[in-house]
C-alpha cells in the first residue's frame, strides 16, 4: 500500500464503506471461481472473460487472470492458424490491447498490464508498432519518470527501427524541458558510448544543466559518469574546475559543486600535488555542509590524507 | 528554476520509540482476518504477504504467538504438482515470487521437507532463459527480481548446481548502468529495489566483485533526504520500504556508515501507527505488513536492540541463515 493516507471516518461512513467492500469482494470471489471453473476444459468462455476484465480494470495485479487471458489468446491463435488473416482474431487481439490501455490509464505502473500488452502485440498478425510509438511518446509527457514507459519505448524503437540519432534528439528535447529529469539522463547514457568525439558535446550539455540549477541532483550523476572517462583531458578538467570555483562563489553552500570539485582534484592530484591540499579542504567542508553523509566524506578524507602522506 | 527537494516533514508528536507489542498484535490480527475485505481481496499476493508478516513477527521475537498448523497445509496446497512452482494462494498460478516466499517461510520454521523439493528445483531451473535471465513464470516476463528469486530459492535449498550460474551472472552484469546501479532489464533505469535484487543475487553467487562499489554506494547514500527517510530513485519521495532496499545494499557493499543511522531511525519510528500498530510507507499513511517488515528489518541492520539480527541478503533472521550454513558474500 503506497501513499494511502489514513483518514478518520464516522460510524455511518464506516458501515457504508463496509457494505461497498462486501459487494466488491463478492464480485471478486465470483469472478475468480468462474474463471477457475471454466479454465481447464474450455479456456474460451464469454462470461469468464468479461468478469475477468472487470476485475482487472479495478486491480491489474491479479496476475492469474492475465494468464487466463493468455491461454484464451493462444487458443484463438491456434484456431485461426490456417486462415490468412482472420478479422475476428484481429478484433479479439485489439480488444486485449484496449483492456491493457484501460488498466494502464489508472495504474501506469502495473507490470502485468505492460507485459500483457507487449505479449499480445508480439503475436498479432498485423501489429501497429507506429501506434505504440505514438502512445508511449504521449505517456512519457504525462509522467517522464515512469520507468515502465521508458522500457516499453526501448522495445518499440527496436521494432520500428528508429535511429539512434532520433532518440538522442528526443532525450535532448526532454532534458531541455526539464534538466532535473533523471530518467532522461539515464536514457541518454544508454545511447551514448563515451568516446573523444561525443565527450565535448556531452560535457557542454551537462555543464549547462548544473550551471542552470546547481542544487538539482540529477545532472551531477551524469557529470560524474562523463568525468570517469579517461579521454577527458587534464586541460578540460582544469577548465571545468575553474568554472566550478566561480560557481561556488555564487553559491558557497552547494555540496554538489564541492563534490564535483573533489572528483576533478582527485584525478588532477595524480600529476600535481597542490590539488590534493584543496581536496582535503573541500571534504572537510562537505562534512559540515552535508552531515547525513559525513561517513562517506570521512572515508574520502582519509584516502586524500593518505595519498599526500605517501607522496611526501 | 530551482527544483525543491521532494520530502516530508516529521511531526513533533510522532512516535519516537519502537511499538513492538503493537506491531506484533497488528500482524497476528491480520492472520486471523479471513473475512476481512483487505485480506480476502489480496489473495493474489498471499504467500508473499505471509512471508512479510511471519518474518516481521520473528524479528520481534514473537514467532511463538502464531502457531497455526494449517499454515503448512496451506503452503503445501499451493504447490502445483505439475510444474513444481508455488502460487500466491489457491486458484492462482505458480510464480517465482511466491515460490521464494514459501521456501523462505518453510526455512524459518525448519519445515522445508513438506514440499516436493525436486519439483521446486525443476520449476526454478525451467525458467532460466538462454541469455541467463529468469522469467517470473511460464509467460515470459523477464526481470532482475526473478534472477534474485531464483538464486535465493535454490541456495536455500542447496541446489545452485541446477542452473547455469555463470550465464545468470552475465545477465545481471548487462543490467549495470552509468551510475553503477541496476535496473529490471538491460538498459533499464537504476532503482533501489532492483539494486537490492542484483546485489543480493551477486552476494549469493559470490560475485560482488563486478560492482562499481563507490559509484553505486554514492548513488545509494544520496537517497537519504533531510527527513532521514530514503527514496528509491533521485527526486522521489521517501518510503520505508527503501529503508530496506537501500540500507541492505549499502550493508552488502560495506558502506552502511555512508548514511545517518539516527535520522533514518527517526523516520522509520515516525511511520509507525500508534493506534493500530504496523508501519506505513510515510508518516500518516495506512500501515501494512510489507512496510512493517521492511521497517523492522532496516532497524535491525541499524543495530536496534530488541529486534533479531536480520541477514541483508535474504531478509530473513540471521540465525536461520546460520542454521542452514549459508554464507552469502558481504564486502568488508
Amino acid at each position: 500500500m503506497h501513499g494511502r493516507l489514513k483518514v478518520r471516518s464516522t460510524e455511518e461512513q464506516k458501515l457504508l464503506k463496509q457494505k461497498e467492500q462486501q459487494k466488491k469482494l463478492r464480485a471478486y470471489k465470483y469472478a475468480m471461481n468462474q474463471v477457475a471453473a471454466t479454465r481447464k476444459e474450455i479456456p474460451f468462455n464469454k462470461d469468464s472473460l468479461m468478469l475477468c476484465a472487470q476485475v482487472l480494470s479495478v486491480n491489474p495485479d491479479v496476475y492469474t487472470l492475465w494468464n487466463y487471458r493468455k491461454e484464451v489468446v493462444l487458443q484463438q491463435l491456434e484456431m485461426s492458424k490456417d486462415e490468412e488473416v482472420d478479422d475476428a482474431l484481429v478484433s479479439f487481439l485489439e480488444n486485449e490491447i484496449k483492456l491493457t490501455e484501460q488498466c494502464l490509464l489508472d495504474n501506469p505502473k502495473s507490470y502485468s498490464s505492460w507485459h500483457h500488452r507487449y505479449w499480445i502485440l508480439q503475436r498479432h498478425p498485423k501489429p501497429n508498432w507506429q501506434q505504440e510509438f505514438s502512445l508511449i511518446t504521449k505517456y512519457l509527457t504525462f509522467d517522464d519518470r515512469n520507468f515502465h514507459c521508458w522500457d516499453y519505448r526501448r522495445l518499440i524503437i527496436n521494432k520500428i527501427g528508429i535511429s539512434l540519432c532520433n532518440e538522442l534528439n528526443f532525450s535532448t528535447e526532454r532534458l531541455n524541458i526539464n534538466f532535473s529529469n533523471y530518467s532522461s539522463w539515464h536514457y541518454r547514457s544508454t545511447l551514448r558510448k563515451l568516446d573523444s568525439e561525443c565527450l565535448e558535446e556531452e560535457l557542454e550539455l551537462v555543464q549547462n544543466a548544473v550551471f542552470t540549477d546547481p542544487n538539482d541532483s540529477s545532472a551531477w550523476f551524469y557529470l560524474r559518469w562523463i568525468l570517469s572517462d579517461r579521454n577527458v583531458t587534464n586541460e578540460k578538467r582544469e577548465e571545468l574546475l575553474e568554472s566550478l570555483t566561480q560557481l561556488l562563489d555564487m553559491d558557497p553552500d552547494c555540496k554538489w559543486i564541492l563534490m564535483a570539485k573533489c572528483w576533478l582534484t582527485g584525478s588532477l592530484s595524480l600529476t600535481d600535488n597542490h590539488f590534493a591540499e584543496k581536496r582535503i579542504m573541500d571534504y572537510k567542508k562537505l562534512k559540515e555542509l552535508d552531515p547525513l553523509r559525513k561517513g562517506q566524506y570521512s572515508d574520502y578524507l582519509e584516502c586524500a590524507k593518505k595519498a599526500i602522506g605517501t607522496e611526501k | 528554476m530551482a527544483t525543491p527537494i521532494k520530502d516530508v516533514v516529521l511531526d513533533e508528536n510522532r512516535p519516537k520509540t519502537l511499538l513492538a507489542e503493537k506491531h506484533a498484535d497488528f500482524i497476528i490480527k491480520l492472520f486471523h482476518s479471513e473475512d476481512n475485505y483487505e485480506f480476502a481481496i489480496t489473495d493474489y499476493l498471499r504467500m508473499s504477504g505471509m512471508y512479510w508478516g511471519l518474518t516481521a513477527l520473528d524479528l520481534l521475537h514473537k514467532r511463538d504467538k502464531l502457531l497455526r498448523v494449517d499454515l503448512f497445509d496451506f503452503i503445501k496446497s499451493c504447490q502445483d504438482p505439475e510444474s513444481g512452482g508455488i502460487s500466491a494462494s489457491l486458484n492462482h498460478d505458480p510464480h517465482l515470487l511466491h515460490t521464494l516466499s514459501a521456501v523462505q517461510i518453510l526455512c524459518m520454521y525448519d519445515k522445508i521437507d513438506i514440499l516436493d523439493i525436486e519439483g521446486v528445483v525443476k520449476y526454478v531451473a525451467s525458467l532460466q532463459q538462454p541469455d541467463g535471465s529468469f522469467s517470473g513464470d511460464k509467460w515470459g516476463e523477464i526481470d532482475t527480481r526473478f534472477s534474485f528469486c531464483a538464486v535465493a530459492t535454490l541456495s536455500l535449498l542447496k541446489r545452485m548446481d541446477s542452473i547455469d550460474v555463470d550465464k545468470a551472472v552475465k545477465f545481471i552484469e548487462t543490467c549495470k548502468n552509468f551510475d553503477g546501479g541496476f535496473g529490471s532489464r538491460p538498459l533499464s533505469e537504476s532503482h533501489a529495489g532492483l539494486i537490492y535484487c542484483c546485489l543480493g543475487f551477486l552476494s549469493i553467487t559470490n560475485r560482488l566483485d563486478i560492482v562499481d562499489r563507490d559509484t553505486l554506494a554514492w548513488w545509494l547514500c544520496e537517497r537519504q533526504l533531510p527527513s532521514g527517510g530514503l527514496n528509491g530513485r533521485p527526486e522521489k519521495l521517501p518510503d520505508v520500504c527503501y529503508s530496506w532496499w537501500v540500507l541492505s545494499s549499502l550493508k552488502l557493499l560495506g558502506r552502511l556508515h555512508w548514511i545517518s543511522s539516527t535520522d533514518l531511525e527517526n523516520f522509520i519510528m515516525a511511520c509507525q501507527d500508534g493506534e493500530t500498530g504496523g508501519i506505513s510507507d510515510r508518516p500518516g499513511d495506512v500501515a501494512d505488513p510489507y512496510h512493517t517488515l521492511f521497517g523492522l528489518a532496516a532497524l535491525s541492520l541499524l543495530g536496534y536492540s530488541n529486534i533479531k539480527m536480520v541477514n541483508p541478503t535474504y531478509c530473513m533472521p540471521q540465525e536461520v541463515i546460520d542454521r542452514l550454513g549459508l554464507k552469502p558474500q558481504v564486502l568488508a
